[in-house]
């Protein structure tokens, strides 16, 4: 037998004390009296007038000492290394998302989150385990699969809350395997149920319970935050706010548009109940610099009361035509915004400092580095041609893709296509009936639009969405885009930065004023930084170059924290919150307290007797 | 016996120790003490005996003898008998009473203390005996070298106008040293010349009894009174704990641990130890009274004695 706390043996010392105390004689008040007559010899107790007494056998004394000595050694917390026939496998999920902050609950969601899942933890029978995850923008195992009480406490005391939006698909989805195929397993998700990404998990059976958090929705915040050109004056800048009101009261408030801590505009905001209000401001940008919008009503969730946008001056857009002649591609590039177009009939060595090129039908000497749109010209990496195909059909096109915003193919016709297999790195855009027609994706660090097809032996140059395909084709591959989208994270994904130079180390500042040292390996091209738990704004100085990088909540569905009664898991599977919790709720404190209680009272009830 | 109303004296004008408030004197001006038994005393007083002589009260007749004084002669009966026959009146004789007051260290404790009160008692009965013209002694005990002045003063006191004389000398007696009990009315009952009334005041609490000296009273055909004096901390002790009790008199000790939960077991003690006199008392035909010190006088002297017919 062996013994978990063995320091616990040292309570033994109080057996000595409890046998001094019988061996003391009580102290005597001498009180004098007008005769002892009256004091019959049955009131008498016959003792030495010494200090210390003979120590007498008294049932007393060893009833005591038996039940220090079972207390002491139950606090030993005896044991036996044997084999145990499974317990449960509990897995506690705790959201820490930005929503968790809310101060409907006292003190957040996040705390009661926390002590319900310690509540469970103190149930856990000795032969269960538990693991502890905590999911935010990414999933942490805090825990892995263990029955050690304290260890399980410390990881939830290890526990922080995160600005970040909740990701509770990929916490069950790590849970899930974990469950899997065992009958007593449990997953305890300690969440107000703010999530908009769990129709895409399929429940599978899983015995999930929803530990339901949060009491009322009052509050509101920035949705969306964005900052483009504005549409009626090319020199000016347009910020896109949206505000949304998550509570069933219709609210007043502020909304402030900073620019590097410069005030440009106080709005005031009447927001219906649960209404989503876009807001347009126009600012002048002279330089690159920071738009904030804060929003002051005050509310239980501060974290989305405030977003912060990095804004770059847009630089005009170089693009290489390499063509033997195509003159609507010519004037669709030329009208597309902020474009500075050159032609060429091929490409050569050194013509890498255009942000974009354009292939259209022709076999490049050398191939381009940077973002390409290739027309019915591939390199063998990004395409494995296979045929041609004679009047295909545009059966369907991808309208959710950026690319193909105002985009229509409807009466497109087309003479001839090349037939590819669709490569892993892109998506199809438009498809026919025999092969794509249109690929867009990141190969490596390029960004591609490939196209099948020749525009000249087709109908859609005569089309207005060819021109619109152009412009969004050069929107999307605008490198100073890709570069200006590296500023913008959701609070909790990583920074990603492309190094121009190599470097061995870098510091970040974060948004609480706390500085990190980054290691970086040498040659290693992309710098990438993974704690934005915090949002806000992020200063990297990495060797000569400055970065600013914004962290921003700017989720619907984190502002909305109306708590959710039930969990839609898949097409069809509901969970709903469960207002009692099963759990095996000890008795054992209870017992020893209630085991000194009565020894206390047989002290009590003795002095009584005896006085 | 009948209370004698004439002759006031101004006694409580000259109490200045405030034994007795002037109220209850007055009072007990009005009472007397009853005797069972006809008074034996040589001396003359104002009690019923059984001998003959100069009185008011009529006894008897006798034949006339020669000799006899012709002053007690029965003329109306001579005139219609035609026989001489003396008039015999009954000799009115004074009642001994013995007051034994217990002065010993016991009596000094209590609040009030029990040796104040028996002296009051003591003062209210002698006050009582003095108005009817009956002598007085009390015996105080133990022995006490201190006030024997005062004691032996009060070996004898007669007359209504010694009663101030009783007061102060009882007022200047000091209690102390072991109360003897037995051998004490053991004395007083071989030293009286004619029985007549005890009254003993004492706490009885001597560890050799009492049984003897009471005993010894009744032998010498004593009417026996005993009040039983307790303080209210004997009769309920309100010190608790653990305790090294000394005996005052013995300097004994015994050491006991005492609590509410014993209180109950130590009243029961003190009542049987009461029972037990009481009993003793009343096979023998003696009066018991048991008094606590904080008794007002009036309820023990003016009721229960009273009721219990000793005064009337």
């Amino acid at each position: 037998m062996s013994f978990l706390t063995p320091a616990a043996f040292a309570f033994a010392a109080a057996i000595p004390v409890v046998v001094l105390f019988y061996l003391l004689k009580r102290k005597r008040v001498v009180k004098l009296v007008s005769s002892t007559l009256l004091w019959q010899k049955y009131l008498a107790e016959t003792q030495a007038s010494a200090p210390f007494q003979k120590l007498r056998h008294n049932w007393l004394l060893v009833l005591q000492i038996l039940l220090l000595l079972a207390l002491i050694f139950a606090l030993a917390r005896p044991y036996r290394a044997g084999q145990i026939s499974g317990g449960r496998l509990l897995v506690a999920i705790v959201d820490a998302s930005a929503s968790m902050q809310s101060t409907d609950e006292t003190p957040s969601r996040f705390e009661r989150a926390r002590r319900e899942a310690l509540e469970l933890v103190d149930s856990l029978h000795d032969t269960d385990q538990m693991v502890v995850l905590l999911a935010a923008g990414h999933t942490e195992v805090k825990q892995s699969p263990t029955g050690n009480k304290s260890a399980l406490r410390r990881a939830l005391q290890g526990c922080a809350v995160t600005d970040a939006p909740t990701r509770l698909a990929e916490a069950l989805k790590l849970a899930q395997p974990l469950v899997k195929d065992r009958i007593d397993a449990e997953i305890h998700l300690f969440s107000d149920g703010a999530a908009a990404d769990l129709t895409d998990f399929e429940h599978e059976g899983l015995n999930v319970v929803y530990h339901r958090l949060g009491a009322r929705a009052m509050n509101v915040g920035i949705v969306g935050l964005d900052v483009r050109a504005h549409p009626e004056e090319p020199a000016r800048r347009a910020l896109f706010a949206s505000v949304a009101n998550a509570s069933t009261n219709p609210v007043q408030t502020e909304l402030q548009v900073l620019f590097d801590d410069q005030l440009i505009e106080t709005r005031l905001l009447e927001l219906r109940p649960r209404e989503t209000v876009p807001q347009v401001f126009a600012a002048t940008q002279a330089k690159d610099g920071i738009f904030t919008a804060r929003l002051a009503a005050p509310d239980d969730l501060l974290a989305d009361n405030q977003a912060s946008l990095v804004s770059l001056l847009p630089a005009p857009v170089r693009v290489l035509l390499v063509t033997r002649g195509n003159r609507f591609l010519e004037r669709a590039l030329a009208t597309a915004p902020g474009v500075q177009l050159s032609v060429a009939d091929d490409l050569v060595e050194g013509s890498d400092d255009f942000d974009v090129t354009v292939l259209d039908d022709v076999l490049p000497a050398v191939w381009p580095a940077g973002n390409t749109l290739a027309i019915r010209s591939a390199n063998t990496n990004w395409v494995e041609v296979t045929g041609r195909a004679e009047t295909p059909a545009i059966v369907d096109w991808r309208t959710t893709h950026p690319l193909l915003r105002f985009v229509n193919f409807d009466n497109v016709q087309l003479a001839e296509t090349l037939t590819v297999k669709p490569p892993t790195w892109a998506v199809s855009l438009v498809d026919s009936s025999a092969s794509p027609l249109i690929l867009a994706g990141e190969a490596g660090r390029q960004r591609l639009i490939w196209i099948g097809f020749d525009t000249l032996q087709t109908t859609w140059p005569l089309r207005i969405s060819f021109p619109i395909f152009i412009a969004n084709a050069v929107a999307w591959l605008d490198p100073s885009a890709t570069k200006a989208g590296q500023f913008q994270v959701r609070a909790g994904d990583p920074i990603r930065l492309t190094l121009a130079e190599s470097l061995t180390n870098a510091t970040v500042r974060l948004p609480d004023g706390s500085e990190r040292a980054l290691a970086i390996d040498p040659g290693a091209r992309e710098l990438v930084f993974g704690q934005t738990a915090l949002q806000g704004i992020y200063r990297l100085d990495a060797g000569t170059n400055r970065f600013v990088v914004s962290a921003n909540l700017l989720d619907a569905a984190e502002t909305d924290t109306t708590p959710k009664p039930e969990l839609k898991f898949g097409k069809y599977a509901r969970i709903e919150a469960t207002s009692t919790k099963r759990a095996s709720l000890e008795w054992w404190r209870w017992l020893a307290a209630s085991a000194l209680a009565v020894l206390g009272f047989e002290w009590w009830f003795y002095h009584r007797r005896t006085a | 016996m009948r209370w004698r109303s004439g002759r006031e004296l101004p006694v409580e004008a000259r109490v200045t120790q405030s034994l007795l408030s002037p109220e209850l004197l007055r009072r007990l001006e009005q009472v007397q003490l009853l005797a069972a038994r006809r008074a034996k005393s040589s001396a003359r007083g104002e009690r019923r005996s059984r001998s003959r002589g100069q009185s008011v009260e009529f006894a008897d007749y006798r034949n006339y003898s020669v000799g006899d004084d012709l002053r007690y002669l029965d003329w109306n009966l001579y005139g219609r008998l035609d026989r001489l026959f003396l008039k015999l009146y009954e000799e009115e004789r004074e009642l001994p009473v013995r007051l034994f007051l217990d002065a010993s260290e016991s009596m000094t404790f209590g609040d009030p203390v029990k040796f104040d009160f028996a002296r009051q008692v003591a003062a209210a009965i002698g006050y009582v005996a003095l108005c009817g013209f009956d002598r007085v002694s009390v015996l105080v005990f133990p022995d006490n070298p201190e006030d024997g002045a005062a004691r032996s003063a009060l070996r004898s006191v007669r007359g209504r106008r010694s009663a101030f004389a009783l007061f102060n000398h009882l007022g200047a007696l000091k209690a102390g040293g072991s109360a003897q009990l037995n051998p004490a009315l053991h004395r007083g009952a071989v030293e009286a010349r004619q029985p007549g009334l005890a009254v003993v005041l004492s706490d009885f609490l001597d560890p050799d009894g009492y049984e003897a000296g009471i005993g010894a009273l009744l032998g010498r055909g004593f009417q026996v009174d005993c009040v039983h004096i307790l303080a209210p901390e004997e009769l309920s002790p309100t010190t608790f704990g653990d305790l090294r009790l000394i005996d005052a008199e013995t300097g004994g000790h015994q050491e006991v641990t005492f609590g509410r939960y014993r209180l109950a077991a130590y009243r029961e003690t003190v009542s049987r130890f009461c029972q037990r006199l009481r009993e003793f008392c009343a096979v023998r035909g003696v009066n018991y009274f048991l008094a606590s010190s904080a008794t007002p006088l009036e309820d023990l002297l003016l009721r229960q004695l009273r009721k219990a017919e000793v005064l009337g």
